[in-house]
């Protein structure tokens, strides 16, 4: 056997103990995790942190509160002593902002690029945090629970504290944040359509009943070939704005339903690589979470962006 | 077969067969970005950031089919 230098000895120590623990996680067994959608899992939930007064105080809802904390916090330290060349923080928090309106002044222009840009980076870096911060080690394992047995997967049954309700849980899983998220970016993308470019245009993105009434009024002129034509296309044209119109709706449930289900999916994931294999197969799969809650953010402000650039830009509505 | 191995079979048909056209579409448009890489390198950004978001209006649909493989399952 030919000699091994230091470093690869040490490379295959490591490679040799992360198999250790990969395997010596078998044998010690946790328990069968419990997926919920619902973000208070049904309706058991105690009383202390489920209602106040008429407020229902979740789960979601404190780690919603504790992400808007740890933004407000994260840019007001930021921002408090700033200085015209840029350190540690205040570098962070530049950068962040600037790359985001280099994205949204891409997109949208300069000039529309400013009026999105805070609603899209708020919800942006509201995401991000959302999704970043569950992958935390304090989610989803303190909460309220009882002592008891389970299963495990491989060897032996688990004993011990199972958590009934954690008191953390990642916001962007309790359907009612993204659908939240997905109402705003809807009220502003219509807002922006109707002040961009008026009422009666903005409208006549949907309404289209020009042509129709082009063609009728053709019909009574008497030139009645041209009319069936245009009476023909105007309905075609009517039609395509109501399903405009439908798809201004269904971007609400799709806004929300990606958001939910990819935050959901990679909850569950993790929960059930933690399960398999306890300790080191889930270290991998944080990393693509991590990358994956950073694409979702992108997703969804990069969507409302797009969207809000489209509702601005004039349509070209005649056909002759 | 008993009702609630339909329900866990559903679940599965469901998320197994959903995942099919959303798989085929994400491949095509990597295809498509990868092919317009080779062609013209220097458009990188914007190539990325469009082919992310086709990828997330592919990828919706899959997701639709894990919400239903999920509440099926805890039906």
């Amino acid at each position: 056997m030919s000699k091994l230098g230091l470093k690869s000895k040490v490379a295959i120590g490591l490679v040799l103990a992360f198999l250790l623990i990969a395997i010596g996680g078998i044998f010690f067994p946790v328990h069968q995790p419990d997926v919920h959608l619902s973000a208070n899992y049904g309706g058991h939930v105690p009383e202390p942190f489920y209602k106040l007064g008429p407020i229902y105080i979740t789960n979601t809802l404190i780690t919603s509160w504790l992400s808007i904390i740890a933004l407000a916090g994260l840019f007001y330290f930021a921002t408090r002593r700033m200085k015209l060349v840029p350190k540690g923080l205040q570098n962070l928090a530049e950068t962040a902002i600037e790359t985001l309106l280099g994205f949204v002044e891409g997109v949208a222009g300069k000039k529309n690029g400013r009026r999105f840009f805070p609603v899209i980076a708020t919800i942006f870096l509201y995401v991000l945090f959302n999704a970043w911060m569950g992958l935390l080690p304090i989610f989803n394992f303190i909460g309220i629970g009882h002592t008891g047995t389970a299963s495990g997967a491989f060897f032996g049954d688990y004993s011990g504290f199972i958590v009934d309700v954690a008191i953390f849980r990642a916001a962007n899983t309790d359907i009612n944040v993204p659908l939240m998220l997905a109402l705003v970016s809807f009220i502003s993308v219509e807002y922006w359509g109707f002040t961009s470019l008026g009422v009666r245009t903005y409208a006549g993105k949907f309404l289209r009943f020009r042509q129709f009434l082009l063609g009728l009024g053709y019909l009574v002129k008497g030139r009645v070939k041209s009319a069936l034509s245009a009476i023909l296309f105007g309905a075609i044209d009517i039609f395509v704005g109501i399903l405009e119109l439908l798809s201004e709706f269904v971007r609400i449930i799709s806004f929300t339903f990606r958001l939910f289900g990819n935050m959901t999916a990679g909850e569950v994931l993790l929960l059930m690589m933690a399960f398999l294999v306890p300790w080191v197969i889930a270290v991998p799969f944080y990393g693509l979470e991590t990358l994956l809650g950073a694409i979702q953010a992108l997703i969804f402000c990069a969507l409302t962006l797009v969207f809000a650039t489209m509702a601005v830009t004039p349509h070209e509505t005649d056909h002759d | 077969m008993d009702p609630e191995a339909y329900k866990y079979l559903g679940a599965g048909l469901a998320m197994g067969l959903g995942a099919i056209g959303p798989g085929i579409g994400i491949g095509i448009l990597g295809y498509g970005a990868m092919l317009a890489l080779g062609r013209n390198p220097e458009a990188r950004g914007p190539i990325m950031t469009n082919m992310i978001l086709a990828i997330a209006f592919a990828e919706a649909i899959g997701i639709y089919a894990l919400i239903v493989a999920i509440i099926l399952g805890m039906l």
